[in-house]
Order: structure tokens, then sequence, then C-alpha cells
């Protein structure tokens, strides 16, 4: 005997699409990460009608691949394989319904006050100090669970960071995620098969569409409908999921806009809808990231990586100098192709897994500035940036400060994968070459973690694409509620900030619809 | 000097297209996506990358590297393969531009001794050139990927995925599977679960082997 399914709800996956349609709604929502699960969630609360529209599909358990490269393929973007241009580094954009959220490994920090003050100095801003933010986290942070790692679940690679931090005299703390009953598979970038992790598709999405929320599954938006001076709605084609082959046409009417496709996505969709929104100049510019640079250590004992929370301790000691620090740990392929060598020293190393960790840090690399513009077909960016060497430097520095937490918590070497320099490292003395040895940014095998400013929030409407509430500043009813509304980089993993901002915008769309 | 410049263009042009054309051995399945010249060349370059013996003790042709490189291929969008196969290509051919050291240096990729491929692919690792290095590392990339699918291999490493009994959330009521409709969710209301204390997957494997 089983109980009925809950109340329908009006959720629709491509094999529903029979022919092209048009829906009609109070507020359109552009992507269901968690920028735009946030706005969906708070409007369909606030009793607005809302759309909401992801290109990707819901990926069930049964969908996840916990093979990293075929993971990727299906669930990123340009199957993972995004890179930059200028400074070439992997990038990447999750497809899926709940975006990023379905295979990120959850980080929730709140950006540091002086960060949140530096942005309302520099950008005109009045209501975005970390005062003015506060309610907007704890509102997102109760949602979705956010909580410190137990010590239970980090297992000995994230322990033994602790371990070093301490040896140093660092800092260090549990990582804070948006998790409930996280039982340590380290499966965080393939989804979490312990549903464990709070991603917009199992928490902000299910309560929107409890709330009578419209979510339409595999539709891209390709064009926002304008008349005058003011946003009609979106058009776009239907999309069978993983192929990406366009079988219908949609639109969707809406009174209000909100963009909330990705901060590589949304400057693209303007550039497309004849450069909407862009009398300041400032949309696809400003690209900043946080790159990522790692170093793996062997210990002497089994370490057991695989085991324990993907990233589960953090030091936010250095992060006013421009970098953070975390532990690290991914589907074993994708940090064993960082190891150097071939042939049976590819393989020795290889051998040395369970007794390796990975850490790795991110840079708050602010001088470092890119573009995002459209390719002449399709919806991808064309992405260029260029790693100044002023970041290259807070970058080796990062590097540094690892081997040393490496080398306190008794590692035997480490491996800081810098072209120029020897690939494995046995002592701290020989790792001191990372503040001598003159490092180019091609040098460092880097990652663009994290991609913000494209759309960048400022109080000058010359200076800015949109306002604090996440209005664009040339469009009425045209909002911006992903992280390309950051005026610089958050300094520590943004999802929380960009849930709390776009929480903040909910608001003042209720307000005025 | 141009006329020179272009009898070597054409004479480069025109042997490459002798090597694009030239025959390869038939591939030991039939792929949906690679071709027997790129199964050919992932063979050549796992079993360089990978050979036999040592710790771990598959070789990178026990791991069948084309059949996974053939599923990768057949996820990902056109353009991506369209990379894929360049780099494929780029390798196979680079001996053109790099020729290996020793006699027949300048042969294709997969027609060098095992020597000779370590060479190449060493002096790709360590090239003064970005974008050589690149081809490497994009190369030993993929390879290492397929090379840690092959289960004895992660046997060896103690990698295997874990067995997680997966709870069932509400959203799972919500969502059918990739491509199938709403008709095809197989779970009710009483189904749901929370996601908590079911142990760690070290709990569970400790429980499996005592």
């Amino acid at each position: 005997m089983t109980s009925p399914s809950p109340d329908p709800v009006d959720l629709r996956v491509h094999a529903q699409y029979r022919r092209d349609f048009t829906e009609e709604a109070d507020v359109v929502v552009v992507g269901s990460g968690p920028g735009g699960a946030v706005v969906a969630k708070e409007l369909t609360d606030a009793g607005v009608r809302v759309v909401l529209l992801e290109e990707g599909p819901p990926f069930t358990p049964a969908d996840f691949e916990a093979d990293g490269g075929i993971s990727m393929a299906r669930t990123m973007r340009e199957g993972g394989l995004r890179t930059t241009r200028g400074t070439v580094m992997p990038t990447m954009q999750a497809i899926a319904l709940g975006g990023g959220s379905l295979v990120n490994s959850a980080i929730c920090v709140r950006s540091p006050e002086f960060v949140l003050d530096r942005w309302c100095a520099d950008y005109d801003l009045e209501r975005t100090a970390r005062a003015d933010l506060e309610s907007h986290y704890d509102a997102v942070g109760e949602f979705i669970g956010i909580s410190p790692t137990p010590d239970e679940v980090q297992g000995p690679r994230n322990l033994l960071f602790r371990d070093g931090c301490d040896v140093l005299g660092y800092e260090s703390e549990p990582i804070s995620r948006n998790v409930r009953g996280c039982r340590g598979s380290g499966e965080c970038f393939t989804g979490c098969r312990s549903r464990a992790k709070q991603s917009m598709d199992i928490t902000y999405v299910p309560a929107a569409l409890r709330g009578g929320a419209t979510v339409l599954t595999s539709v891209r938006v390709e064009g926002v409908l304008c008349e005058g001076s003011r946003a009609t709605g979106v058009e776009g084609t239907v999309v069978e999921p993983l192929t990406g082959r366009a079988t219908h046409r949609f639109r969707v009417n809406a009174k209000v806009v909100v963009l909330a496709a990705g901060c590589m996505a949304t400057p693209v969709l303007l550039q497309k809808s004849g450069n909407l929104a862009n009398g300041s100049g400032q949309v696809g510019e400003n690209l900043r990231f946080h790159p990522g640079v790692a170093v793996m250590g062997i210990f002497p004992d089994e370490v057991n990586p695989r085991f324990g929370a993907t990233q589960g301790m953090q030091s936010l000691q250095f992060v006013s100098q421009g970098f953070k620090l975390e532990t690290l740990w991914a589907p074993p392929a994708i940090p064993a192709v960082r190891l150097p060598g071939s042939a049976m020293e590819l393989k020795e190393r290889l051998s040395l897994l369970p007794y390796a960790a990975i850490w790795d840090a991110i840079g708050s690399c602010n001088r470092s500035i890119g573009r995002v513009r459209p390719r002449r077909r399709g919806l991808d960016p064309v992405l260029s940036w260029r790693l100044q060497p002023d970041d290259v430097g807070i970058l080796t520095s990062a590097l540094l400060r690892l081997a040393e937490i490496f080398f306190a918590a008794g590692a035997h070497s480490v491996l800081p994968g810098v072209n120029g320099l020897a690939p494995e490292m046995r002592s701290l003395e020989e790792a001191q070459v990372l503040r001598t040895h003159p490092v180019r940014s091609t040098d460092l095998v880097v990652s663009g973690n994290h991609a913000f400013c494209t759309t960048r929030m400022h109080g000058d409407p010359t200076r800015g694409v949109v306002d604090e509430s996440g209005r664009c500043h040339d469009l009425d009813n045209l909002y911006v509620a992903d992280t390309g509304v950051f005026p610089e980089c958050p300094s520590v993993n943004p999802m929380w900030t960009g849930m709390a901002i776009a929480h903040r915008t909910a608001g003042a769309i209720a307000d005025r619809v | 000097m141009q006329g020179v410049i272009l009898v070597v263009v054409a004479a480069s042009l025109g042997g490459l297209i002798l090597r694009a054309a030239a025959r390869y051995p038939r591939p030991r399945q039939r792929y949906r996506r690679l071709l027997a010249s790129e199964a050919a060349i992932v063979d050549a370059a796992a079993e360089t990358f990978f050979p036999p013996g040592g710790q771990i003790q598959s070789s990178g042709a026990d791991a069948d590297a084309p059949a996974y490189l053939d599923r990768l291929l057949d996820v990902s969008q056109p353009r991506i393969r369209t990379l894929v196969r360049l780099l494929f290509f780029a390798v196979e051919h680079a001996t053109l531009v790099f020729p290996a050291p020793g006699r027949g240096g300048f042969r294709r990729f997969t027609k060098l001794s095992a020597e000779q491929r370590m060479a190449v692919l060493d002096a790709f690792a360590s090239s003064g050139l970005f974008a050589r290095r690149l081809l490497f590392v994009s190369l030993r990339s993929l390879l290492t990927m397929a090379y840690l699918h092959h289960p004895p291999v992660q046997r060896d490493l103690g990698i295997e995925p874990w067995e997680i009994d997966t709870p069932v959330c509400e959203a799972d009521l919500f969502y059918p599977p990739i491509g199938g409709l709403p008709g095809d969710i197989r779970f009710t209301r009483d189904d749901v679960t929370a996601p908590t204390d079911r142990g760690t997957p070290l709990d569970r494997a400790a429980g499996k082997s005592s």
C-alpha cells in the first residue's frame, strides 16, 4: 500500500514537448542555478506567477556517472572543456536543473566584511555592506541547511590539513556546506548519490514547484524580447537533453524578466538581444575569476583520499593577502591527470594515490580582467582573460603556503605542478624555490573557479549594468540574479553571497509585481 | 625564396595527405565514434603512457582506452569531438615537424617504435612551446582517465566507486530519468527516506568485509 504521489507539480521535461508553445507569467526567470532558483522560490512564496526556465535536464541519481570525464561531458557546457583565451585556463559551467549546485562541492562562506566594504566604497553602493546582507545570508542558510562539516565525515585528507595548520599556527576551520546527512563519499563533483547535498534541484526548485511555479527544463533561451524600454519576455528553442538538438520553439511573455544564466551566459544573452541594457558599455566586461592552483602531497601512511567530504577544511588566514586555502578531492582521474611524468614513472606515481591528498588555493585575482563575447553562432561565450604577473605572485605564494602545510602535516613530498620546477619536492627548503623562481602565468596549472562581474552592479548607471536590487539601469523590468552582478571577486567561494544577493533581488521584484 | 617556401609547404601538405590516407589495422571492436586510425593512435599512446609491469599490473592496452574514449566522444558535443579528433591527428602527425630520434623518425606516431614514441611524448612534455606542452597534457589527461576507468586498475589503487544505498528525497518524486516522462518516476511518497543515519561508505565496506 502506498500513499499517493504529491500534488501534481508543473515541471516539464523534453519528452513532454510536442509542439511550439507560448507561456504567460508575471516573472520569467532564466536559469535554475543558485541565483535563479532562489528568485523563483521567493517570488512564488510571495504569490507571484513564476515560470523558471532551464536549458539542462533534471539529473536523477540514476543519471549520475561516477567517472569524472563522462560526468563532465554530460553535466557541463562544452563538455567541461571550456577554456579562456589569452591565458589558457579551463573553466566550467553546468547545464542541469540546479545549475552548478548539482556538481559543486557545496562550499558556503559569507564574503568578508572588508570585501563588501570595498565594493560599497568603490562602486557607489549603499546597501551592500555585510550588515545589509546578513538577513539574506541567514534566510538562505537556514533553508538549505548550511552547517560546518562534522569530523566524522572529514576523512584523513581533510584532517591532515587541520593538523598542518595547527603546527604552523594558521587558522583553519571545517567548511560550512549546504549538506544534510553527508556520508563522506567524496562524490560532490559528479552528483551526490547520498542525496545529502542540498543542491537547488532538491531544495529551492521543488519548493518553487510546490508553491505553484512552472519549471520548464530543456529550454534554451536565445533572446530577451523588448518593446521600447521594457522587456516583454524571452524566446528560444527546446533542446534535447545531452545532445542539444533543437526540436521546438517557445516563448514566455512576462511582466518582469530575470536573467540568472550565470556570468558567462547572461552577458551573451544581452549581447545577442541587440546589445541590451548596455548603455554603460559594461555588459560582458570586467570578467574576473578565482583562479585555482593545487598541490598534491604524498604521505608516508595511507590517506585513503577517496573517503571524506570533497572539500571539508579551509583556512581564511590569507584571504586579506589575496588567497584562500582549502582541501580538495575529485574523481580520481581528475587529480591523477596532474601527476607528472609518463610510462613507468607515471605508473609509479599513480600507485601513490592512496597516500595522496590534494589541497588547493583560490586567488582573488582582481587585476586579471577579461571579457565575454558571443560566438558568431550559438550561445557559448568567447572568454578572453589574461592572468597578470602580480596575480601570478598571489598564486605562487599560495602554493608555497600549501607546501608548508603539507610538510607540517607530515608529508614526505609535494607535487606543486609548476612548469620549470622540480615535479616533486621533498622538503620545505626545496619548496622555497617558489619564492625566488620567476614563475610565468603559463607555468602554472590554473583552473578558472568561480567567475564574476560581467554585468556588475554600480550605483552610477554609466559605470555598471545593474543597481543594488539587480535591476538593469537601462530597462526598468529586467533584472540580473547571478554572480555577474558582483563588482569584484568576493575572495571566498561565491555561492552563498550570490544567493543572498538574489534573495534581496527577489524581495525587490516582489515589492513591485 | 618564395618558391622554396612554396615547395616546402606543398611537400609538407602532400606528405600529410599521404600519411592521413594511410591504412590502419582493424580495431579490436566496432566503435560508435572512433575511427580505426584514432583507435590505433589511442592504443599506441596508451601503451606508451602505461607500459606493462610495475605496481599496477594492467597496461594501457589492457585498459582498452579506445572503448572509454569512444564513450566519452559519444556523450560529447560535436565541437568537443572535433577538438579531440584534432588532438589525435596532431599527435599522429607531429613527427613531420618534430621528428622522433633515430631511424625513420618522420614516420607517423603509430608507426614508431615504443622507444621513439616515448621520446616524442617526452619532448612534448618538456617543450618550451606552451601549445606543445598543452597537447601533451591534454593527451595524457584523456588517457589517464581511460586508464583509471579500468576496474583492475581501480582495484589496485583502492579507488573503486563506493557502493551507496541512494536514499529517496522529495525531489525524486518530481523528476523522471533523462529522456523519460513523468510516468517513468518510480517513487511514491512512501519511498522518501531521510538522507541520514546510513553510515559512511567506510562503515559499509567494513561491515561487508567482516
